[in-house]
This record gives structure tokens, C-alpha cells and sequence, in this order.
């Protein structure tokens, strides 16, 4: 069981080493973002091989869910008008998406495998599941909570000012 | 939680919730002045907390000892000068202004933790409250180029230096298992010779992180960029601030965790000690930007701190925090006087712009002069007195090198600040330049400044009485 694991866990380290070599490798933004999405994936499949499901969900959906959205609406953004047609065909042709496509499609045989072959309480290390997370959030480590919203109220503070001030307009405020 | 641990994180509650109402009130409505004492009393009170807070560990994130109490009055205390500089200097311009003390107040929450962190986690996060908040403060002014160009060299250096910090606290907790800086050094305490295969590079890149932010050499580049560009008052508080918060947590790091007892670490706080006072002074020689000689200066007292860090025990601790108590005051009072002579639309930061100082604003330029010799180190100010503990305390640990170095880069230094005073004493050449408007609340703040500074340059021994009781409880 622990071999089984253990495997899985290399081949995810793995694929998420080929994955950001190819993003931080990609000339066409798009195409970074793609390998990008892969290995936030295979990092995810390393928590889960872990025995961290819940942090495994959390990176699936905030990293490659939410801020690779956010990504891609930046990068769609700097490309309006009818030029970005013509490169959006550019990016979807040839065979940017074999790569990408080929190593997800072995994270999810791997993924399928876990679930099916491993005990609920399987792991490498201790089964952490988010009852554990969620004492540790809101028992020692509360300051560390409460300091992140604070975190959350400067940056949130600092961006809806500096979103009103950008260069170029002008009368900003009171 | 207890009662008594809410009681000892009320310095930090006071500030944490003086942010909080200052954005209520902006919502209610726009006031400058009213954020403006909001921020004020928030700040004066948490000053005013810290005679009183009992001294306890609150969980294993922050420990709120008498030498996190001293930095938590130092830090508010210096935030309070920052907010009165900034309220004459945001008064005049077109701009949002209750935003800037949100993030003042949020900035400062941040460094005070920093000083009272025990905990890597805590560490982090102080790190990252204090730069996020700093991202935004550098950048304030969005519409004109170089605070956004400052603001966004900070946001990527600051950015990929924490990315570096948090790697290295990675790899320290692989090797140990914990975060805590006291059971770090009970495990090593208990292995004397520990497999330094992932904890050295853990340690050099948790090094690094600090480095970035207390503009050690090799980790300076970004300060001359951001000092220019960061309005006069952000820049105040990020020389002393942020980068007083940092020392206080590396000084709490190396009498905690027991990681100065290796070979290595200390051979490369040598390298960057001798580095920063070299390359701090030698740098500054060249510009001819008030706001720029500044920022190589304060790289090259980062330097004179590393070297009565370097020494260690009480003596060497006490050495460090007088000089940064020095070094708060010189400081905010050089900034203070950029700040009071800054026109509408630009900083004074040109030498033209002291020019013959004396001849329009005598009381002003005599106080500029004050804090350029205590930042020389010249006798009868705070400055001074300052270098002597460090040399004391290098002297009586042997380290020479060290000391002959500090006395060759003073010296060179002595030529930059000499020749700004020797500008605010020459005849002015246009006798007709206009008189920049008055600030009241930034006059208030150099009065005390230079007080202070006399003070302590003359008579220190309260100071150090404080200063002894708080290292005692590191040590």
C-alpha cells in the first residue's frame, strides 16, 4: 500500500516538475497557462498521495480554479478587438494542447486509481482530513486567522485605491 | 484564549481596530480630519497600552514579552510621527486621503508583530501584512510615474524575496519538525551537530528574506528606487517602521532559536555586516538626491546594527536596540524636514532644493543639520552615543575587523552628510524661490524629534534602563 503511494506521489512530483519547466518555458501566454493549470493539478494529487484531501481540494479550486481564471480574464483583457481573434486561432491550432492534455489525463488515471484502490484513511503520512485543519485553524494557530483578515483588509484597502487613482485619471476624490 | 492574553494583545487589538474605524468612517463619510484623529488616538493609546499589558506568551504564535512591549511603544510611537507628518503633507493634494491611514494603521499592525513573533507563522504573516499594506502606501499617489514605478519594484522584489523567506521556513521545518523559534533551539540544544544538509539552506534563504527587507548588501537594490519615489512620509515610515519591526524579530531569531551558534551563519552576517557599511557608504558618496543618500545611508546603519548583532549576548542586544531607537529618531527627523519642504507635485528631494535653507528657514535647517550629524555620529546626539555602544560592545567581544571597518565607513560617511549641511549653509542663489507652506503637526514632530535626540545624546541613561529590562526578558 505505502509502495503504491509512494509511486503515485512521484509521478505527480513528477509531472508537476515537466509542467512548470514547460510554463515558465511557453513564449504564448495561453499556452503557459495551460501547463500552469497542469501542475497546480499534479500538486493537488501530491497533497492527496499525502494524505491531505482537503488541501488537495483547496489548490484544485483556488489555484487552478479561481486565480487561473483570473489569469486568463487578464490575459483576454489585453487582447480586444479583432486581432485577438486571429491569435486566439493561432494559439488553439498545431499541437500546443497535446502536452497538457497527455499529463492530465495521467493525473486522472492516477487520481481514479487512489479512490478506487485506497483505504479512506490512506496517506503517506497521517490521514489529515479538515475536522484537523479546522482545530488547528481556530485553536492554536486563531492569531494567524485573525491576522490573515487583516491581511485581506490592506490589500483589499490598497487595490480599490490604486484601482481609482490609475494614471490617466484624473479628480480622484474628495 | 484567556482574558489575560486578549489584555496582552490589546496594543495590537487598539491598532488592528483604529484601522477598522477609520474605513467606518470613511464609509459614513469622507473626513480627512476626522480619520486623521482616529488614527491618532488609536495609536496614542496603544502607546499607552504597553506601560500597563502583562507580559505573556499568547499561543505559540506571538510572544508578548517585555522586549515585544519596548517595540510595540517604538513602533506606535513612530507611526504617530508618520501620521503627523502625513496629515500636512496629504492636506494640500488632490487625493483620497482616509485610505492612507487604513493602511498606515494596517502597515504598523503588521511590523508589530513582526517584533512580537515566536513563530514562523507568525512571521510570515506579520511580514505579509506589513508589505501588502506598504505595496499600496508606496504607490499612493497612482497618477504621477515614479511612486507607481517604486511601488511596483517593491510589490516584485518584496514578492519573490517572501516566496524565498517561505521556501526557506519550509525546509528549516522539514529538517526540525517545528516552527517555534524556542523548540528550534531545544533541538539543537540537544544535537550539537545537527544535519545542516536542509537546514542551512533553509536558514541562508530565511536570511535572505530578511535581508530584502532590511536592505542589507547584497539585497539593497530596491531602496534608492523606492525611497525616491515613496512620498515623503511612506518613506519615514518604511526606513524606520519596517525595517525596525524586521530587527527586532532577527535579534528575537538569533536569541531564541540558537542559529548564530554555527560556523556558516556567522561567517555570512560577517560578509553582509562588512558589505552593508562599504557599499551603504561608499554608494551614497555618489548621488546627489537628498531622498537617494538617504537610502544608502540607511543600508549602511542596517550594516552598523549587523555588527552589535553580530557580537550577541545582552551587551550586543542593548548595543542594537539603542541604535535603533538612534536611528528612529535621526530618521524620522531627516524625513520629517523632506517632507515639510515638499512642494505640491514633487518631494524636496534635489540638492538645490537646501540650498541656503538657513537664510529662510533658520529653525528648520538647524534641525536638519541635527539629524545629519546624529546620523554621522557626531558627540551630543543620540547618533553618537549609539555607535559607542556598538564599538563598546564590538570591543569587549574582540571583534576588530568588524570595528575597524565601522570606524573606516563612519568616516567616509561623515563627507555625504557634511557636504548637505555645508548646502543649507551657503547664500542662496535665487533669493525669490517661494517658501513652502506650513505644517504644523510636522513642526510639532521635529520639535520632539530633535529634543529626544539632544536628550538621549546627553543624558541616556532612562532609555537604557528601559532598554535592560527588555532585553531581559529575551535573554
Amino acid at each position: 500500500m505505502t509502495m503504491f503511494l509512494q509511486s503515485a506521489f512521484y509521478v505527480a512530483a513528477v509531472i508537476a516538475i515537466i509542467s512548470t519547466a514547460m510554463a515558465i518555458t511557453r513564449t504564448v501566454a495561453v499556452h503557459a497557462l495551460l501547463y500552469l493549470v497542469v501542475s497546480l493539478l499534479a500538486i493537488g494529487v501530491v497533497f492527496y498521495a499525502m494524505g491531505a484531501p482537503l488541501l488537495a481540494a483547496l489548490e484544485v479550486i483556488i489555484y487552478a480554479g479561481a486565480i487561473v481564471v483570473l489569469f486568463l480574464f487578464v490575459v483576454m483583457m489585453l487582447n480586444l478587438g479583432g486581432e485577438a481573434r486571429q491569435s486566439e486561432r493561432q494559439w488553439l491550432s498545431g499541437k500546443s494542447w497535446v502536452g497538457p492534455i497527455i499529463l492530465s489525463a495521467i493525473l486522472l488515471a492516477e487520481v481514479i486509481y487512489l479512490i478506487v484502490r485506497a483505504q479512506p484513511a490512506g496517506g503517506i503520512g497521517a490521514m489529515v482530513g479538515p475536522r484537523e485543519v479546522g482545530l488547528a485553524l481556530y485553536g492554536p494557530y486563531l492569531i494567524g486567522v485573525e491576522l490573515a483578515s487583516m491581511l485581506l483588509l490592506g490589500a483589499v484597502v490598497g487595490a480599490s485605491h490604486l484601482g481609482r487613482s490609475a494614471p490617466g485619471r484624473t479628480g480622484a476624490g474628495t | 484564549m484567556t482574558a489575560s492574553d486578549m489584555l496582552a494583545l490589546l496594543p495590537l487589538l487598539l491598532i488592528a481596530g483604529s484601522s477598522v474605524a477609520v474605513l467606518i468612517a470613511a464609509a459614513v463619510g469622507r473626513n480627512h480630519a476626522v480619520a486623521f484623529g482616529l488614527s491618532l488616538s488609536g495609536l496614542a493609546a496603544s502607546f499607552c497600552s504597553v506601560f500597563f499589558v502583562p507580559a505573556t506568551q499568547v499561543t505559540a504564535l506571538l510572544d508578548i514579552d517585555g522586549y515585544a512591549l519596548f517595540f510595540f511603544g517604538l513602533i506606535s510611537a513612530a507611526s504617530f510621527a508618520v501620521a503627523l507628518l502625513a496629515y500636512g503633507y496629504l492636506r494640500n493634494r488632490d487625493i483620497d486621503k482616509e485610505e492612507f491611514y487604513v493602511l498606515l494603521l494596517v502597515a504598523t499592525l503588521g511590523a508589530m508583530i513582526l517584533a512580537a513573533s515566536s513563530h514562523f507563522a507568525s512571521f510570515f504573516l506579520g511580514l505579509e501584512v506589513l508589505s501588502i499594506a506598504l505595496y499600496a502606501l508606496i504607490a499612493y499617489f497612482g497618477d504621477r510615474p515614479l511612486p507607481v514605478e517604486a511601488g511596483i519594484k517593491y510589490l516584485v522584489l518584496a514578492a519573490s524575496s517572501a516566496a524565498f523567506l517561505l521556501f526557506g521556513i519550509a525546509l528549516v521545518y522539514a529538517d526540525l519538525g517545528t516552527m517555534d523559534f524556542a523548540r528550534i533551539e531545544h533541538i539543537l540544544a540537544a544535537n550539537p551537530n545537527p544535519n545542516l544538509t536542509l537546514l542551512l539552506p533553509g536558514v541562508a534563504l530565511v536570511v535572505t528574506g530578511i535581508g530584502f527587507k532590511l536592505a542589507l548588501v547584497p539585497f539593497h537594490m530596491w531602496t534608492p528606487d523606492v525611497y525616491q519615489g515613496a512620498p515623503a512620509p511612506v518613506t519615514a515610515f518604511v526606513a524606520t517602521v519596517s525595517k525596525g519591526g524586521m530587527f527586532a524579530l532577527l535579534l528575537r531569531y538569533f536569541a531564541q532559536s540558537g542559529i548564530n551558534r554555527f560556523a556558516p551563519a556567522l561567517l555570512v552576517f560577517t560578509i553582509i555586516a562588512i558589505a552593508s557599511m562599504l557599499a551603504g557608504n561608499l554608494l551614497a558618496l555618489l548621488q546627489s538626491n537628498v531622498k537617494r543618500i538617504l537610502a544608502y545611508s540607511s543600508i549602511a546603519h542596517m550594516g552598523y546594527l549587523m555588527v552589535a548583532l553580530e557580537v550577541g549576548g545582552a551587551i550586543g542586544a542593548s548595543a542594537v536596540v539603542f541604535y535603533l531607537v538612534a536611528y528612529f529618531i535621526m530618521t524620522l527627523g531627516a524625513f520629517a524636514v523632506v517632507t515639510v519642504l515638499s512642494a505640491e507635485h514633487r518631494d524636496a528631494d534635489q540638492m538645490e532644493d537646501y540650498r541656503g535653507l538657513f537664510w529662510r528657514r533658520p529653525v528648520l535647517a538647524l534641525v536638519f543639520t541635527a539629524m545629519l550629524l546624529s546620523l554621522a555620529g557626531i558627540p551630543m546626539t543620540a547618533g553618537f552615543l549609539g555607535k559607542f555602544y556598538i564599538l563598546a560592545a564590538g570591543a569587549a567581544a574582540g571583534s576588530w575587523a568588524l570595528i575597524l571597518i565601522l570606524v573606516i565607513a563612519s568616516t567616509i560617511g561623515l563627507f555625504y552628510y557634511l557636504r548637505i549641511v555645508v548646502i543649507l549653509y551657503q547664500q542662496p542663489g535665487d533669493a525669490n524661490q517661494p517658501l513652502p507652506l506650513r505644517m504644523p503637526a510636522a513642526s510639532l514632530v521635529l520639535a520632539a524629534l530633535t529634543v529626544i535626540l539632544v536628550w538621549l545624546g546627553v543624558y541616556p541613561s532612562w532609555m537604557l534602563q528601559a532598554i535592560h529590562t527588555a532585553i531581559g526578558s529575551l535573554l
